[in-house]
């Protein structure tokens, strides 16, 4: 696609100036609910008679399942069902699948014929309590023929390996290499060429709340109703039905608070599925709530494991030519998502910088480990990671300041379609980067260094500028393949706003429960906004998938963009009734009206005025005062699309706009190694974040705080650890390492405010930057810290080990 | 099994259960007295989220049995509030935005009632230790413990209640 | 993760708890301390003893007094006490500060001193304290009381000189008031959690020459270890920096810590040279002030 033959962007919008409410940091609504210990999580729900399931699972990486008997369990006191993997095979369909070519894949809610990873469930116990049901557990005889594992990704393309799925004929799931731009040619014109080869290992959200869900079916109206922390169902409802085999108009699935989720609780449609297929076996409400040893093997969202061999052209000066990035990425034993997260890699796939040519080879592995899902950032926070790693490497190569070599290849003009297709809306980068800069006290930290140095000390200021995405498109799910399965295009949100007879505002929401973030209060604060009320004040409902309106959920940070989208449309159509209605009543003409602070009035008389609540009771209760065709009541709802996607070029050479709206960051983390220790502490940590305009300042701090700690964790603790037999060594916190207050160091936080031209009021989402860049820096100060030694690390996470075995094996090589 | 009548004094209220030995004090709590604000994170005694004062010190109820709590005055997050008034602690967390998903504030709170009882007036250093034993897996702690020292600012008398509605942003840079 | 079943008993006296784990030893009972190692035990259903014995209301275990020369310490007193007592900051700070590493205050509020040294967690604190304070443990079971040096009680991971229906009563240490310097320092990958490496160390000076030197790790063997090699090292030496080298050097090289996934022996061994020299800088600097 040409850029003269792109589709035209949506018009540039005008931003009201002198926002009242968007951009205050109020209290939040939802939180005293949770400071009274009454958030109301899918554990503190009990409905009459439930009962509850616990999931045996493999002990096994990869093993046939040789025989199972069921008899002492479900002997057992309290036992009500015992369900295997092959009895679950007979009562449910494949799960959910986005990934390429499911069939060959075939993803169950338990093991049918061999497991696939240490957790995999293999059989269900339904008993009185959790305790009961893990007692019954312990009474399932399955004999197990164990087969080779097959646990590193490069290994498991390999001719002869071991196969994860037999029917696919390879553990490779998905292989394509794509070419943006004059690749070949931007190489042969640049002066030198950066290569290096980098290892990402997975990590995961870890919510402190595990994933769960409470199944009530009715057997008389054959309804069934699924309470659940994981979200996102509302569009693809079907889908789960599908998998149950039920029609989709009898499923409903209404949304629970989530106790964090950081992508991990995205459509998580395992325990929903479970609790559903055993609530209709033994016809009561059921509770499945994974514990903690679940949701760490078999969550079925274990974040991004990659290998990268990287090549960067470059020109002496710095300028960066073209990239040629070539990942393997391990998957685990099943994909649901596909490879949606190269997707987020290649909607910022060239950072902020110039870069006029990118080659993306991605190849899917399969191995016997739990599954990707998604982890705050879906792929983009490593491919931010793998770009600075080598900016900084090319900076080291070329004896360029790194501060420098940074602004040289910025992009200051906007919108800039980047060569994927992608569009960057607006952006300061050279703003960020100045303040980053001031707040980090950087040039007092270089200071610093060179007196730490003299003193045998090892300092580093790890400087990095990288991009956030927000707002995804539904395209990216399939731009994929040259004829995909299902090449949808809708990913919508939703709001209904109520204005009662007395004035109230409630507004509902749909797909959107809360999971930590903040959607209650960032559309009180949009409704206060447009209708000059407290956001205090206003009321709001979630409502679930069976009379919910379109909707899809959380994810790729969309929500708060979408929701204002929403709210401003429900508005629109709100104002222009109680406009059409105050003309009636003022007996004025409608277009002579004005709203002002709560109401309207007719302009250049204010006296002549009538507010929300008048209007709103008169349109509730006095039909008669009204033209016949002015229908009771005042409430409406608005289906907002995605403001700005366009489609992919047949030939996939441009992948269309499909994350426009794209925030920016520079985080300066200064850090000291002990390099007896491999200890990494923090001196000092900076970060400056441009998400657009700030809804609730405050909030979106306490997002890159938070942010930023699973980064560290990411950068220096957090790995989930397979052995060569595929054993999951990290099943539990002391070894899977989260960091504590004592690990994260205080943030010093700058926000910049570029406004998106096409997002109303000009907001970008910002739930995922922290993790988007901290790996990054923490990388990068690490490596400026050792370098004096000739050190580089190039594996996450950082662990004292592989720091003292890179320091020794430096040392040896000299 | 054969279960035990155990009395537990939980926020000044005395209840007495019929429990299995077994029984972990988390789920007494939450399933036998219907509180259901102590939450379960890990059971395995890291993450903190279940945390109680048993006497008036902070435990972790996940690996606790109840058995072990018997005749034990024991408080909750149930007990901070009084009415409709939260106690600074709460109201601090609220106005500092010390939580995200609320899932592990429960366990906060009562971990940091413990710290401002044994020092009312903690340095954020020693905040931040003293509440290093729980984890957050949202804030990544620093509004945290910026309301724990607020609150204990409050309960000393030294500090004002703040405004409700607003805070001032975020400084720019 | 639930506990499987068991029975249980809460009993007040000594001899009813060994009564109880004699009449029930087919069931593979247990004691109950503090349950800070045990109950996450059994959530995982890695431990499934039949019977627990619950220590809780046997007064004579929540002893905390100074007998002459000796600091005793019942089985049952919880380490958040020991942690704030005055008598034992006096007779054995380095206690003291060993207890601010184990795990974090909400486990040490119910964690017992007695149920540590019991577990015997080769990277546990308070079994290198032990063994550098040459305390002594008191037992008592069916063939009367014993009482065991710490050098004799540690046999191998999660494994102790206690017999079959044995339990632990008293932890005897020598009380070192106002004699020498002590330190402890640990390295854990995060704070609260287990350390790779401990160390415990008290030094002793007489006119700027090291009279006498107890220093004792953890983690990096199946029990807690005494560094003897940095001990003769540094007696009789001033324990200047290049001598305190040589005491590093010393000891790791009789090092062969099993790696794992949170370091190899190579790292475990490097990390174990860091916290030798800084625990015995501290307790030399320490000795020093006492002077």
């Amino acid at each position: 696609m040409t850029t003269a033959s792109r589709p035209a962007p949506p018009p540039i919008r005008t931003h009201k100036d002198g926002r009242n409410w968007v951009g205050k940091s109020i209290r939040r609504l939802e939180d005293p609910k949770f400071l009274r210990g009454r958030g109301g999580y899918i554990g503190d729900m009990t409905l009459p008679g439930m009962l509850h399931v616990a999931v045996l699972s493999s002990p096994y990486a990869h093993a046939r399942i040789t025989g199972i008997n069921t008899d002492a369990a479900l002997a057992a006191p309290g036992v009500h069902a015992v369900i295997t993997g092959a009895q679950a095979a007979e009562l449910t369909d494949p799960l959910p699948d986005f990934g390429p070519n499911p069939a060959a894949h075939t993803w169950r809610c338990l093991a049918v014929e061999k497991v696939r990873y240490v957790g995999e469930g293999v059989a269900v116990v339904v008993a009185d309590s959790r305790y009961l049901a893990e007692d019954a557990l312990a009474l399932i005889d399955v004999e197990y023929e164990p087969l080779p594992p097959v646990v590193d990704p490069e290994r498991a393309l390999d001719e002869g390996a071991p196969l994860v799925h037999e029917d696919l004929g390879s553990n490779c799931a998905y292989e394509r290499t794509f070419q943006f731009g004059e690749v070949d040619r931007d190489f042969a014109d640049a002066d030198v060429v950066i290569t290096d080869r980098l290892r990402w290992r997975r990590s995961g959200g870890q919510p402190l709340e595990t994933v769960g869900a409470i199944a009530d079916f009715e057997v008389a109206t054959g309804q069934l109703t699924v309470h659940t922390n994981s979200l996102s169902f509302t569009s693809y409802l079907f889908m789960v039905a599908g998998t149950l085999k039920i029609p989709a108009n009898k499923l409903d699935i209404r949304p629970m608070p989530a106790g964090g989720s950081f992508g991990s609780k995205l459509f998580a449609t395992k325990p929903a599925v479970i609790a559903a297929m055993c609530s209709r076996a033994v016809g009561r409400p059921v509770v499945y709530l994974e514990d903690r040893i679940d949701n760490i093997s078999n969550c079925d969202h274990h974040g991004s494991d990659r290998v990268y061999d990287v090549q960067l052209a470059l020109m002496r000066d710095g300028t960066m030519r073209s990239i040629k990035i070539d990942t393997v990425d391990d998957y685990g034993a099943y994909i649901q998502f596909g490879v949606g997260h190269h997707g987020n890699a290649l909607a910022q796939v060239v950072g902020p910088y110039r870069i006029a040519s990118v080659e993306y080879r991605v190849r899917a592995a399969l191995t016997n480990k739990n599954q990707q899902g998604a982890y705050r950032g879906f792929g983009s926070e490593v491919n931010n990671w793998m770009l600075e790693q080598m900016v900084d490497k090319a900076a080291r190569e070329l004896g360029l300041d790194p501060v420098e070599i940074r602004r040289h290849n910025f992009i200051r003009d906007f919108p800039y379609f980047i060569p994927t297709g992608n569009v960057y809306d607006s952006g300061d980068y050279d703003g960020v980067l100045d303040k980053a800069l001031k707040l980090a006290e950087y040039d007092h930290w270089r200071a610093e260094q060179v007196k730490a140095r003299e003193e045998g000390r090892y300092i580093g200021i790890g400087l990095i500028t990288a991009q956030e995405r927000s707002v995804f498109s539904a395209t990216e799910f399939w731009f994929w393949f040259d004829t995909p399965g299902a090449p949808v295009t809708s990913m919508p949100e939703s709001v209904t706003l109520k204005v009662d007879a007395t004035g109230g505002i409630t507004a509902t929401l749909y797909s959107c429960a809360f999971w930590g973030n903040s959607p209650e209060t960032m559309v009180a604060q949009l409704v206060a906004e447009e209708f000059d009320c407290d956001p205090h004040d206003v009321s709001i409902v979630y409502q679930g998938s069976k009379n919910g309106l379109p909707a899809t959920g959380p994810g790729g940070s969309r929500t708060t963009v979408m929701l204002a989208g929403a709210v401003e449309g429900a508005t629109a159509k709100i104002k222009a009734k109680a406009r059409r209605a105050t003309g009636y009543m003022l007996e004025a003409n409608p277009d002579d009206l004005e709203w002002v602070d709560g109401g309207y009035q007719v302009k250049g008389s204010p006296e002549a005025r009538k507010t929300l609540a008048e209007i709103a009771v008169m349109l509730h209760l006095f039909k008669h005062s009204f033209p016949e065709d002015m229908e009771s009541g005042l409430e409406e709802s608005k289906v907002f699309d995605h403001p700005y996607t366009t489609m992919p070029s047949a030939d996939r050479k441009d992948l269309g706009v499909f994350y426009p709206f794209m925030g920016h960051a520079c985080h300066v983390p200064v850090i000291e190694v002990d390099i007896e220790t491999g200890q990494v502490s923090f001196l000092s940590y900076a970060a400056v974040h441009d998400c657009g305009t700030l809804v609730n300042p405050r909030s979106l701090a306490g997002h890159i705080v938070g942010g930023t700690a699973q980064g560290i964790g990411t950068a220096l603790y957090e790995e989930f650890v397979y052995d060569e037999e595929g054993q999951l060594l990290t099943s539990s916190y002391l070894d899977y390492l989260i960091p504590t207050a004592i690990e994260v160091p205080e943030l010093k936080i700058g926000h910049h405010e570029t406004p998106s031209p096409w997002t109303p009021h000009g907001i970008k989402g910002g739930g995922e930057g922290g993790r988007m860049m901290a790996p990054a820096a923490i990388n990068v100060a690490v490596n400026d810290a050792l370098a004096p030694l000739g050190v580089r690390l190039t594996e996450l996470p950082m662990t004292p080990d592989r720091i003292l075995a890179a320091i020794r094996a430096a040392r040896e090589s000299r | 099994m054969d279960k035990y009548d155990i009395t537990l004094i939980v926020n000044g209220r005395s209840s007495t259960v019929s429990v299995e030995p077994r029984k972990l004090l988390v789920d007494v709590l939450r399933e036998d007295l219907g509180l259901k604000g102590t939450h379960i994170g890990c059971e395995h005694g890291v993450c903190g989220t279940c945390t109680v004062l048993l006497k008036g010190r902070s435990i972790r109820s996940c690996i606790t049995f109840a058995v072990q709590a018997d005749g034990a005055e024991i408080r909750t997050v149930e007990g901070l509030a009084n009415g409709a008034d939260l106690h600074p602690l709460q109201d601090e967390f609220w106005t500092k935005q010390g939580l995200q998903c609320g899932y592990c504030t429960p366990g906060m709170l009562m971990r940091a009632c413990e710290i401002i009882e044994q020092n009312p007036d903690p340095s954020p250093e020693q905040v931040r230790e003293g509440i290093a034993s729980n984890l957050c897996r949202c804030t990544g702690y620093q509004f945290i413990i910026e309301a724990v020292c607020a609150a204990a600012g409050r309960m000393r008398g030294e500090e004002q209640r703040p405004d409700q509605a607003t805070m001032p942003t975020e400084a720019k840079a | 993760m639930k506990p499987p079943p068991f029975r249980y008993a809460a009993p007040t006296s000594v001899e009813e708890v060994l009564d109880l784990l004699a009449a029930n030893a087919d069931a593979e009972p247990r004691v109950l301390a503090g349950g800070q190692s045990l109950v996450p035990l059994m959530n995982f259903r890695l431990a499934q003893p039949g019977f627990l014995v619950d220590l809780r209301l046997v007064e004579a275990l929540t002893t905390l007094r100074t007998e002459r020369d000796v600091l005793v310490i019942g089985a049952m007193v919880r380490q958040s006490a020991v942690e704030r007592s005055p008598e034992v900051a006096l007779a054995a700070p380095l206690l003291v500060e060993a207890l601010g590493y184990v795990a974090h205050p909400p486990i040490r509020n119910s964690g017992t001193v007695g149920g540590s040294l019991a577990h015997a967690d080769p990277s546990a604190e308070l079994p290198a304290v032990a063994l550098a304070l040459d305390a002594e443990l008191l037992t008592a079971g069916p063939s009367g009381t014993r009482t065991i040096p710490a050098a004799e009680f540690f046999r191998g991971p999660f494994t102790t000189a206690l017999e079959p229906g044995e339990i632990l009563t008293e932890v005897r240490i020598p009380r070192r008031e106002g004699v020498g310097g002590y330190a402890f320092v640990e390295f854990a990958r995060t704070h609260g959690n287990f350390a790779l490496v401990g160390v415990a160390a008290v030094i002793e000076m007489e006119k700027d020459i090291v009279t006498g030197a107890s220093i004792t790790l953890s983690g990096v063997a199946s029990t807690p270890v005494r560094a003897a090699a940095a001990e003769r090292a540094l007696a009789g030496t001033s324990a200047d920096a290049a001598t305190i080298e040589v005491a590093v050097d010393a000891a790791a090289d009789e090092l062969s810590p099993a790696g794992d996934l949170h370091g190899s022996t190579a790292t475990r061994t490097d990390i174990a040279r860091s916290c030798l020299r800084g625990g015995i800088q501290l307790a030399l600097s320490r000795a020093q002030d006492r002077r």
